[in-house]
C-alpha cells in the first residue's frame, strides 16, 4: 500500500503535468491480438496463478485472437525460452509476454522478435539489459522485499534471536538479490541488531531437497527459530519437515510463499507470517500491458498512463533498479497471516 | 576358519567406510551422533532405495537406467492427482498402482533396449526427457498440493513401526528394507535372479546356455520402473508437495549408491547389500556437509564428489589387499581369488 502510495507521488512529482493533463489510455475490447505468456518454466503454481490472470483479461477484453500458455520444462528452461520466442516471433504473434529466466542471452531473440512485429513484454523478471523488451511489469520494488522479510523475522522472533535463510540455487538472481535487500535492510536500522543471520543455504527449488536442507539446518543450529525461505518451495518444504518433526513450536518458517499450499501452516502456528505478491494480478495486468501495446492505445514510452480493468491506473515510468528499461510497477505486498490466508487460498 | 567370500569381504570393507564416515563427522560436529542422526538418514535413504535397487537390477545385465528419476517424478505426480480425483481408493492398492504405472515405463525402455539391441544410456536419455515432458505436458505445469490428498497419504511417512529412546523406525523405512531383503534374496538364491548376473557377466556364455537374454534385459528394466513407481508413493507421501522437478536428478543419485555400493558397472557382480550401504552412505556424507561448517555451501557438492570417488577408490583398494593376502595363505592350488569384479562369473 505505502509503496503504491509513494509511487503515486513521486509520479505526480517528476512528470507533474502532463500526467494529470493526459488521460489514462483504455483498452478498447474485442480486438484480435494473438498471445503467447511464456514462464520460466512450467510446473509451479505462480505462474498456473498467473496464467489464469492472464485468461481472466483475455475474457474480459473478449480478444478473439488466441491466448497460448507455454514454457519450457525447468532443466531446459535457457534454451527453451529463447526457442519459444523465436518460434512464436516467425509465426507472427502479436505478443510474447516472458518471465525471463535466460539473462541478456535472450537479447538477440527478443530483437529478433521486435522487428519481426513481435512485441516482448517482461512480467515477473525483466532482461537485465533492456534491450529488445518494450517494458517490465514488476511485481514490487525488489529493495521493499528485503523490508518486509526483515520485518517478517523482527516481528517473529520479537526482535531478537537466530535466523537462516533456504534460498532456491545459488545462481538464482532474484533470490540473490532479495537476500541482499534484505541484508541491507538489517543493517540499515538499529531495531534489527538483535537479529542474527546464521546460514544460508540451498533447496535448489526441488522439494526433498529444501526438505532436508531445512531439517539439517535444525540440526546444525540448536538455537535456531526461524527459517527464512524466500521461494514458494523452499518455504512450503521447510514448513511440512517443522511439522513433520513436531519443531513448529521451536522453529517458525516465513518467507515468500503461495497462500494455496501455505494455509494449514500458517494455521497451526508453523508458519505465522509470509508475504507475497498476487501473481493472479501480475499476470492480469501484463496482459492488459501487451494488449494495449498491441492495439496502439500506448506506446512503450516514460509517463504514458493507462487503465487496466479492474486494477486501475498505472503509468509507465523508468526502471531504477536497471541502467536500461521502462517498467511499470504493479505492488502492493501482501503479508498473509492466519486472519487472512484462507480468504486468499481460495 | 573359512575364508570370506569376495562379496562379503566387499560388504565388510563398505561397512568400515560407513563406520569411519560416522566416527569422522562426530569428530568435526557438535551434537552430531544422536537420534535424529538416525531419523534423519533413515526416512530420506528410504525413499531412494527403491530406487537404487531397482537401478541394480539394470546395471547387474550390463545396462543403466537413466530415466529413473523422471519415472519417480511422473508416478508421484499420477498418483498424487489420482488420488486427489479419487480419495476413497483404499490405501493398500495405491502403491501397487503406482508400480504398475512405473512398471509400464520401465516397459517401454525394456522394450526399446531388448528388442532393437539399442544401447540402454541413449535409449533412457531419451526416456529421461520424453517422461518428464509427458508429465509436465499432462499436469499443464500445475502442482500436486498436500491439501489435495487423502490424509493417510502424509501419515503413513511419519507413522513409526518401533520407537525407542528417540529412535523412530518408520513403517516406509522398514518397507524400503523389505524391497532390499526380496530382492537380494531373488538375486541370491532364485535361479531368475542368477540369470541377471549371467547376462551380464558373459552374455554368449548365458545365451548358450539357454538364458532368454532379451527377456531377462526386458526384465530387469520393468523391475526397475515398478521400484521407481514405488519411490515415487513413498515421495509423494513424505514431501506432500508434488512439482514437475519431482525425482530430477535422481538417476545420478541411483547410479551413484549402485557404483559406491560395490555393483560393477560392467555388469555380472554385485549384491543389493551393498547398494543399500551404498545408498546409506551418500545420503549420509549429503546430510552431513551440510551440517559441518568447514565446507560452504558452494563446495558441498564437489566434496561429495570427492568423497564418492574416495570411498570407490578405498572400497577397491581394501578389497583387492584383503583378497591377495588371503590368496598368499591359501593353498596354491586355489581358485584365483581376483577378477576385482570377480564373483558369479559362470
Amino acid at each position: 500500500m505505502r509503496h503504491l502510495t509513494l509511487s503515486a507521488l513521486a509520479v505526480a512529482a517528476f512528470c507533474g503535468a502532463p500526467a494529470i493533463a493526459q488521460d489514462a489510455a483504455t483498452a478498447g475490447p474485442g480486438q484480435a491480438v494473438d498471445m503467447v505468456l511464456l514462464p520460466k518454466f512450467l510446473g509451479i503454481l505462480p505462474f498456473d496463478q498467473a496464467h489464469r490472470g492472464a485468461q481472466e483479461a483475455h475474457a474480459e477484453l473478449g480478444n478473439p485472437g488466441e491466448l497460448l500458455y507455454t514454457g519450457p520444462t525447468p532443466e531446459n528452461s535457457v534454451a527453451g525460452q529463447i526457442e519459444i520466442l523465436t518460434t512464436a516471433a516467425s509465426q507472427g504473434r502479436d505478443v510474447v509476454l516472458l518471465s525471463n529466466n535466460a539473462g541478456d542471452q535472450i537479447v538477440p531473440a527478443a530483437q529478433a522478435a521486435q522487428e519481426a512485429g513481435t512485441r516482448v513484454v517482461t512480467w515477473d523478471s525483466p532482461i537485465p539489459s533492456g534491450e529488445g523488451e518494450s517494458l517490465f511489469v514488476a511485481q514490487v520494488d525488489f529493495a521493499e522485499i528485503g523490508v518486509v522479510m526483515a520485518d517478517m523475522a523482527h516481528s517473529i522472533m520479537d526482535g531478537e534471536g537466530q535466523f537462516a535463510i533456504l534460498s532456491a540455487t545459488p545462481d538464482a538472481a532474484n533470490q540473490n538479490a532479495w537476500i541482499a535487500a534484505m541484508q541491507a535492510a538489517l543493517a540499515a536500522d538499529e531495531k534489527y541488531a538483535g537479529l542474527e543471520l546464521v546460514d544460508t543455504v540451498y533447496g535448489d527449488d526441488q522439494s526433498e531437497v529444501s526438505y532436508n536442507r531445512a531439517l539439517a539446518l535444525v540440526d546444525a543450529h540448536p538455537d535456531l527459530e526461524l527459517i527464512m525461505a524466500p521461494t514458494s518451495v523452499g518455504i512450503v518444504a521447510a514448513a511440512k519437515a517443522m511439522q513433520d518433526e513436531g519443531l513448529c513450536d521451536r522453529v517458525k518458517v516465513s518467507g515468500l510463499g503461495v497462500p494455496a499450499e501455505m494455509v494449514s501452516y500458517t494455521l497451526n502456528g508453523c508458519a505465522p507470517q509470509f508475504a507475497l505478491w498476487s501473481f493472479v494480478d501480475l499476470g492480469y495486468l501484463a496482459y492488459y500491458v501487451g494488449y494495449l501495446l498491441a492495439t496502439g492505445a500506448i506506446e512503450a514510452a516514460e509517463g504514458q498512463t493507462f487503465e487496466a480493468g479492474r486494477m486501475g491506473t498505472y503509468t509507465i515510468e523508468r526502471d531504477p533498479t536497471r541502467d536500461n528499461g521502462l517498467r511499470v510497477l504493479m505492488g502492493p505486498f501482501t503479508v498473509y497471516t492466519a486472519e487472512n490466508v484462507e480468504a486468499a487460498a481460495q | 576358519m573359512t575364508p570370506l567370500s569376495a562379496p562379503a569381504l566387499r560388504l565388510l570393507v563398505l561397512l568400515a567406510v560407513l563406520a569411519l564416515t560416522v566416527v569422522f563427522f562426530a569428530t568435526q560436529i557438535p551434537n552430531y551422533l544422536d537420534a535424529r542422526l538416525f531419523n534423519r538418514i533413515s526416512t530420506s535413504v528410504a525413499v531412494i532405495l527403491p530406487v537404487a535397487v531397482g537401478q541394480a537390477f539394470v546395471v547387474l545385465t550390463r545396462n543403466i537406467d537413466l530415466s529413473v528419476g523422471s519415472i519417480v517424478g511422473a508416478t508421484a505426480y499420477a498418483t498424487g492427482g489420482l488420488l486427489g480425483a479419487f480419495p476413497d481408493l483404499p490405501p493398500l492398492l495405491v502403491p501397487l498402482v503406482a508400480m504398475a504405472m512405473g512398471g509400464c515405463l520401465g516397459a517401454v525402455n525394456g522394450f526399446l533396449v531388448s528388442r532393437f539391441a539399442l544401447p540402454s544410456i541413449i535409449v533412457t536419455l531419451g526416456t529421461l526427457a520424453i517422461f518428464r515432458s509427458l508429465l509436465v505436458q499432462f499436469s499443464g505445469g500445475a502442482s500436486i498440493t498436500m491439501a489435495s490428498l487423502p490424509a493417510w497419504v502424509p501419515a503413513f511417512a511419519q507413522a513409526n513401526a518401533l520407537s525407542w529412546e528417540g529412535i523412530q523406525l518408520r513403517w516406509m523405512v522398514l518397507l524400503a528394507l523389505a524391497v532390499v531383503i526380496v530382492a537380494h534374496v531373488v538375486l541370491a538364491r532364485t535361479r531368475a535372479g542368477r540369470q541377471f548376473y549371467a547376462v551380464g557377466s558373459n552374455p554368449d556364455a548365458a545365451a548358450f546356455a539357454g538364458i532368454d537374454l532379451r527377456a531377462t534385459v526386458f526384465r530387469a528394466f520393468v523391475i526397475s520402473g515398478a521400484l521407481a513407481g514405488l519411490a515415487g508413493f513413498l515421495f509423494l507421501s513424505r514431501f506432500g508437495n508434488i512439482t514437475v522437478v519431482a525425482g530430477l536428478s535422481w538417476e545420478l543419485r541411483s547410479v551413484g549408491a549402485v557404483v559406491v555400493g560395490g555393483v560393477n558397472i560392467f555388469g555380472g557382480s554385485g549384491s543389493v547389500l551393498g547398494v543399500l550401504i551404498g545408498a546409506t552412505l551418500i545420503d549420509l556424507i549429503d546430510t552431513s556437509l551440510v551440517r559441518w561448517a568447514l565446507v560452504s555451501e558452494f563446495w558441498r557438492e564437489a566434496v561429495l564428489g570427492f568423497l564418492i570417488l574416495g570411498a570407490v577408490a578405498l572400497d577397491a583398494l581394501l578389497t583387492r589387499r584383503l583378497l591377495r593376502r588371503r590368496a598368499r595363505r591359501s593353498l596354491p592350488g586355489a581358485r584365483p581369488a581376483l577378477a576385482p569384479s570377480g564373483e558369479a562369473r559362470p
